[in-house]
């Protein structure tokens, strides 16, 4: 029989921490300017694909990064450090080439429909969109919000792996590890969902008037991660 | 390991990633996947029938992320259980992935234009035939460099991650840049040639695909044909950049070597980013400067 309290009692810390990571993917996903189908068309503002999905393929590849550091070294900064930078080469290389396709495959320049004046560079917007169209590319306040974006989604899902695989269990570390890894990809994608029916479609990242909505994700990601932390820790601490 | 070693074995993962990454958008773009494809499924309803594969299974990532997760853990079972050689086993594990992928994709081509009979969309079973073979190949291909990169990481570099799980995360990996990137040459260009170059869609054309190909009608590999000239190669590159980059910082500054050593290599990592910021302004500034701001083709359907 598992001690529940016990158990839950010596991972306290971790715990909070798990709950800490998927926060911050939740909130890293809000700043990821992404346009879904309308942006493919360029017919929208940011990187033309789904929330969850761009959000989930930078998150993961700080994962790896984060791994492949922390099989090495044991400061938890270091490895959630490692795993931040990994998710901004993942989604800044990805904007970068999204940008090649839209100015030397389509042939627009990159223009944001939210706002009359690039709050970063101050350039007119505006003036620069294709008529019908809400917006097209990634300009540069939203490439730096895809950064950040990024940056948050892979401190987090780093911050989720390093805390699972802290929790102490009887089983063999090559077993941890397997868990670890699939269960921080699971809060991940959770916290990713939440994020993205909050935002509901399309966003350009911290210039997008429904970047206001941060605080309702907040609350459900708390409540749902604070969930899955406990059966994470169940699960791994319970074999 | 020897630093020369491993920038080796970090090249060789960044070939097979750029490789990698055009196969996917390929074979998105022979079996119309992802974001464009809404414009394939809706131009029957706006009275546009055509002969272009429909599939879409789901989204870019998901669908990249099963295959290279069934092609790696076929993998990893064949090498564990049945100790055969890695590349036979990689081989192997690609072909039962594109074996699946194909089987997807059968039914999402049935089901997707069956749907819009009553737009008198016709289920072509020429396209059925003449598409799914190039859609499994690129699979496999997509799956097989997946799989290798991988396999190098695990084998070599000693990731601990198990071979199934990094497999799928390169898999998402690879499908979310192939849908961020290469799909943007498919959907607001290859599909709207009838539309003046240098415009988003109007999105009083959704739907207004082009439906004559070079010769005849256009099918789905005339589509990959037009998109392997750049959005393929910019895919690759994309990903080639990700794979290459996220693993040169731990390559060049081992973490283990020492404590101030992992610390340069995120800053590295932070610098890179830098980087790639400062070269996204200078190409928007460039195509602000040799665009100009829009000005509307009077020609054209106001929205």
């Amino acid at each position: 029989m598992i001690d529940y309290v016990g158990l839950m009692a010596d991972n306290l810390l971790y715990l909070l921490l798990i709950v800490v990571g998927g926060l911050l993917v939740a909130i890293g996903v809000h700043f990821v300017p992404v346009g879904g189908a309308p942006a493919a068309m360029g017919q929208a503002t940011g990187v033309g694909t789904g929330t969850v999905q761009l959000a989930a393929g930078a998150g993961l590849t700080g994962l790896v990064t984060a791994a492949a550091v922390m099989r090495v070294a044991d400061d938890m900064l270091l490895v959630i450090a490692s795993g931040m930078v990994g998710a901004m080469i993942m989604i800044g290389s990805t904007m970068l080439v999204g940008n090649f396709m839209y100015i030397y495959g389509v042939g627009v320049t990159p223009a944001s429909g939210k706002v009359k004046y690039d709050p970063i560079t101050k350039d007119r917007q505006d003036l620069y969109l294709s008529q019908g169209t809400e917006g097209h590319g990634v300009p540069t306040s939203c490439y730096i919000s895809g950064i950040i974006g990024g940056g948050l989604g892979g401190l987090g899902g780093a911050m989720v792996y390093f805390a699972l695989l802290s929790v102490t269990n009887a089983t063999t570390a090559l077993n941890v590890i397997g868990l670890a890894s699939i269960l921080a990809v699971a809060i991940f994608f959770i916290n990713a969902v939440i994020a993205s029916y909050n935002i509901g479609g399309t966003t350009e990242g911290f210039i997008d008037p429904k970047f206001k909505r941060v605080p309702k994700a907040i609350v459900a990601s708390i409540v749902v991660t604070f969930l899955s932390a406990i059966m994470s820790i169940i699960i791994i601490g319970g074999i | 390991m020897d630093p020369l070693i491993g920038m080796g074995v970090l090249a060789l993962m960044g070939a097979a990633a750029v490789i990698a990454g055009i196969s996917e958008d390929s074979e998105s773009n022979v079996g119309s996947q992802s974001n464009p494809n809404s414009q394939v499924q809706l131009a029957p309803q706006m009275m546009y029938p055509h002969r272009i594969f429909n599939k879409a299974i789901s989204g870019e990532p998901p669908s990249n992320a099963l295959m290279c997760a069934i092609g790696g853990t076929t993998a990893a079972i064949l090498m564990d259980a049945l100790g055969m050689s890695a590349l036979f086993s990689i081989t192997i594990g690609a072909f039962v992935a594109a074996l699946a992928h194909g089987s997807y994709s059968t039914m999402s081509f049935f089901g997707r234009p069956t749907s819009q009979s009553r737009f008198k969309q016709p289920v072509y079973m020429d396209i059925l035939r003449g598409h799914i073979s190039p859609i499994m190949a690129y699979a496999f291909v997509t799956t097989f460099s997946i799989v290798i990169i991988s396999y190098i990481m695990i084998s070599v570099l000693n990731h601990p991650f198990p071979l199934a799980l990094l497999a799928f995360i390169w898999g998402t990996a690879v499908g979310a840049i192939g849908s961020s990137t290469g799909d943007v040459h498919y959907g607001a260009e290859r599909q709207y040639q009838n539309t003046e170059y240098g415009s988003g869609v109007n999105a009083a054309q959704s739907g207004n695909i082009v439906r004559n190909g070079e010769a005849g009608l256009r099918n789905g590999i005339d589509n990959s044909w037009f998109c392997i000239k750049f959005g393929g190669p910019a895919t690759g590159l994309a990903f080639g950049m990700t794979v290459f980059l996220s693993g040169w910082i731990t390559m060049v500054f081992d973490p283990s070597i020492s404590q101030m050593i992992a610390w340069a290599s995120v800053i590295a990592g932070l610098l890179i980013v830098l980087v790639l910021i400062i070269f996204n302004r200078m190409i928007e500034v460039s195509s602000r400067k040799s665009y100009g701001p829009y000005k509307a083709d009077n020609d054209e359907v106001t929205a």
